[in-house]
C-alpha cells in the first residue's frame, strides 16, 4: 500500500507541480494571484471531454483544445482583471479574478449541467508492478508528459527571446520597457500561457479521475497555490518540487490519517508556510 | 453617494424604519417575510465583513466559516445542554469571536493577497472539520430541530415575530459599527486602510487595531450564524462554505466599501436579484461573479462606497492609472461601451 501511495502521490503531484507552475510564472510577472486558476482549469477539462467524446477520441487532441481554450481564458482574464486594473493596488485585481472564478465555474454549470460527467479512461491498463504497486500506462504517461512540458518551459525560457523578455519583465519591468521590451506583450502571453498550462493540466486531471463537473477546479487551484507557496513561490524549480512534495504527502496521508482529511493536509500546509516560511523551501528571500 | 440634508435625512429614516416595521403587514405572503428576513442576517453579515474590508482594509474569505461557526455552536450548545437562545447566542458569538482573534493574530501579519489564501484555507479547514467531526457534528447528515427562541413564553416560531427580532438585531448591529466608525477606534481603522506606515509613524498600534477588528467582524458574523440556525432549525456543512464567502464579499463589494450604508444595499439587491427574476434562478450566480468583475472594474467604490479604497496611494501608479482611465474613456467613446 505505501508504494502504492507513492506512486500515485507522484502522479498527482505531477499535476499540481505543474499549476504551481502557472502560479509561480503569474507571481514571477505581475506579484499577483489568478485565483480562477482552477476554473481554468476546470474549462480545459471540458475542452478536452468535448473533443474526446464528440468528435474524435484523440487524447493528444484534446490535450491541444484544452491548452487553447486555456490560452483564450488567460488572455482574457489578462485584460480585465490585470490590464485594465494596473496602478490599483493588486487586491483589486485578486479580487477580480476570484469573481472571474465564480463566473467561470457558473457558466459551465449553466452549459454543461451541475452533474458529474464521466470521461472515457485511456492507457488504463497496468503497465508493471512495483514493490506490490499497480503503475499504469496513464500514470507513467502522466509524469513523462509532465516532465516534458517543465523541460519545454525551461527552453523557453532561457533558450527563445520570448523567454528572455519574460525573465527581463519578472526582474524588473520599468528597465525592460526602456530596454525596448513590449511588457504589455510579453505580460500578456506569458499571463495566457500560466492559463494554457493550467487547463492541459485540467484535461489530464479528467482523464486520471475519469470523471469532470462545474466544482472539480477548486480544489486543485487551491492546491497548486498551496504547492507553489510550499515550494517557493518565486522560483519555478521550487514549484515543481512543491507539487511533487505536496502530492506525495497528501496521498500518504490518506494512509496514515484518513481519506475525509485528505485536503486538510493541504490546507493546514499552506496556513503553516505563510506564517513561518512565506518564501517556501526554495523561494528567494522576499517580502511577502 | 447622494448628499440629502439632514432635515430630509431624519424624514427619510423615518420613513423606511415605519417601513421595516409595518413590512410583514405589508408582504402579507409568510414567504416574503421570510426572505426579509434572510435580507437582515445579510445585512449582518455584509456589515461586518465591511468592518475589515472597508475599515481596516485587510480581506477574508473565511466569513462563510464563521457563520457556519456560530450557527454550529449555538444548535449545539441549546440542543445537548438545553441551555436557551438567550444564552447560546452570546455564547456562540464570543466563542466565533474568540476563533477569530486567534486566527487574527496568527495571520493578520500576511499582506493582503496572502491573507486572503491563509482565510480561505482556514475556511475550508473548518468545513472539513464539520465534514468529519461525527460525535460533535452529525457530520454531512448536518443538525437538525434546532428550538425556536421564545422569551417569557412569546414564541419566536412565527416568521413575523423572528422578522422582528432580526430586524432589532440587524439595526443594533448596523448601529453599532456606525457608532464605532465614528469612534476613535474608527479613525484608527481608517487612517490604516489609507496609510499603514503613516497610521504607525502617527503612534497607532496597527497589528492591535487588525486584530481588534477582526475579532469585532467575527463577533458579528458569530451572532448572525446563531440567529440563522435558530431561524431555519436545520444546518449543515454544506451551508457555510466559499459560495457564502464569496456571496457576502460581493454584496460587500456592490454596495460600496468603507460606507454604512453601503453593504446595507449591497444585500438587500443581491438578496432580491434572484426572487425578482425568477427565470433567472440558474443563472444567478453567473449574476453575482459578473457583478464582483463589474464593480471592481467600473465602479471600484460600489453603489453607496468612501471613493480611494482602491485608488493608488501616489507618484507614477496614480499617473498610469489616469492615463489607463483616459485611454480606456477614449476608446468607450469610439467603441461604444468599454469592457
Amino acid at each position: 500500500m505505501f508504494t502504492q501511495q507513492l506512486v500515485n502521490g507522484i502522479t498527482e503531484g505531477s499535476l499540481f507541480a505543474l499549476i504551481a507552475i502557472s502560479f509561480s510564472l503569474v507571481w514571477g510577472l505581475l506579484k499577483l494571484v489568478n485565483f480562477a486558476m482552477g476554473e481554468i482549469y476546470m474549462f480545459g477539462a471540458y475542452a478536452g471531454w468535448i473533443v474526446v467524446s464528440y468528435i474524435t477520441p484523440n487524447l493528444f487532441l484534446a490535450l491541444l483544445a484544452g491548452f487553447a481554450v486555456g490560452w483564450g481564458l488567460g488572455w482574457i482574464v489578462e485584460k480585465v482583471a490585470f490590464k485594465a486594473l494596473r496602478g490599483v493596488p493588486h487586491i483589486a485585481s485578486l479580487v477580480c479574478t476570484i469573481g472571474f472564478s465564480f463566473l467561470f465555474k457558473e457558466i459551465a454549470a449553466a452549459i454543461f449541467g451541475a452533474q458529474t460527467k464521466a470521461m472515457p479512461s485511456f492507457y488504463s491498463s497496468t503497465a508493471l508492478v512495483v514493490a506490490g504497486a499497480n503503475v499504469s500506462w496513464l500514470q507513467i504517461f502522466m509524469v513523462a508528459l509532465a516532465a516534458a512540458m517543465m523541460l519545454l518551459l525551461q527552453l523557453l525560457f532561457y533558450g527563445t527571446k520570448i523567454g528572455l523578455g519574460v525573465r527581463a519583465v519578472a526582474l524588473d519591468y520599468r528597465t525592460a520597457g526602456l530596454m525596448g521590451i513590449k511588457v504589455d506583450r510579453v505580460t500578456s502571453i506569458a499571463f495566457s500561457l500560466s492559463g494554457a498550462l493550467a487547463a492541459f493540466v485540467g484535461v489530464l486531471a479528467a482523464i486520471y479521475y475519469n470523471a469532470i463537473n462545474p466544482y472539480m477546479g477548486f480544489v486543485p487551484g487551491i492546491k497548486g497555490f498551496t504547492a507553489a507557496v510550499f515550494g517557493g513561490i518565486t522560483s519555478i524549480p521550487g514549484a515543481i518540487l512543491g507539487g511533487y512534495l505536496l502530492g506525495i504527502i497528501e496521498n500518504m496521508s490518506v494512509q496514515f490519517v484518513s481519506s475525509g482529511y485528505k485536503d486538510f493536509v493541504s490546507y493546514l500546509l499552506l496556513i503553516v508556510f505563510l506564517l513561518f516560511r512565506p518564501n517556501g523551501i526554495l523561494g528567494k528571500k522576499a517580502k511577502l | 453617494m447622494i448628499s440629502i440634508s439632514r432635515k430630509y435625512r431624519l424624514v427619510l429614516q423615518l420613513c423606511v424604519g415605519l417601513l421595516l416595521i409595518a413590512l410583514p403587514y405589508l408582504l402579507g405572503n409568510q414567504y416574503f417575510v421570510r426572505i426579509a428576513t434572510m435580507i437582515g442576517i445579510y445585512v449582518v453579515l455584509a456589515s461586518s465583513l465591511n468592518l475589515i474590508i472597508g475599515f481596516t482594509g485587510m480581506y477574508s474569505l473565511g466569513h462563510g466559516a464563521f457563520y457556519g461557526i456560530g450557527a454550529y455552536a449555538s444548535a449545539i450548545l441549546s440542543l445537548s445542554l438545553h441551555w436557551p437562545f438567550w444564552v447560546t447566542m452570546p455564547l456562540a458569538g464570543l466563542f466565533t469571536a474568540m476563533v477569530g482573534a486567534f486566527l487574527g493574530l496568527a495571520t493578520l501579519r500576511l499582506r493582503q493577497t496572502f491573507l486572503v489564501f491563509g482565510t480561505l484555507a482556514f475556511g475550508e479547514i473548518v468545513r472539513i472539520l464539520i465534514m468529519n467531526w461525527n460525535s460533535l457534528t452529525r457530520g454531512p447528515m448536518g443538525i437538525p430541530g434546532i428550538p425556536v427562541p421564545s422569551l417569557f413564553g412569546f414564541s419566536f416560531k412565527n416568521f413575523s415575530n423572528y422578522y422582528y427580532l432580526v430586524l432589532v438585531f440587524a439595526a443594533l448591529v448596523v448601529f453599532l459599527i456606525a457608532r464605532l466608525y465614528r469612534s476613535r477606534v474608527g479613525r484608527a481603522w481608517v487612517a490604516i486602510r489609507e496609510d499603514e506606515v503613516a497610521a504607525s509613524t502617527m503612534g497607532v498600534p496597527v497589528f492591535g487595531y487588525k486584530v481588534l477588528a477582526f475579532t469585532i467582524s467575527c463577533l458579528f458574523t458569530g451572532l448572525a450564524g446563531a440567529f440563522y440556525g435558530h431561524f431555519v432549525r436545520y444546518i449543515s456543512a454544506d451551508q457555510f462554505g466559499m459560495n457564502e464567502s464569496f456571496l457576502i464579499l460581493t454584496m460587500v463589494a456592490l454596495g460600496g466599501t468603507g460606507s454604512i450604508i453601503g453593504p446595507v444595499i449591497g444585500a438587500v439587491i443581491l438578496m432580491l436579484i434572484p426572487e425578482l427574476f425568477r427565470f433567472l434562478a440558474q443563472y444567478r450566480s453567473v449574476l453575482y461573479g459578473a457583478i464582483l468583475i463589474l464593480v471592481i472594474v467600473v465602479k471600484p467604490e460600489g453603489l453607496a462606497g468612501v471613493k480611494g479604497l482602491f485608488v493608488p496611494p501616489s507618484g507614477t501608479a496614480r499617473f498610469h492609472f489616469r492615463k489607463q482611465k483616459i485611454d480606456s474613456a477614449a476608446e468607450g467613446q469610439a467603441g461604444g461601451g468599454a469592457a
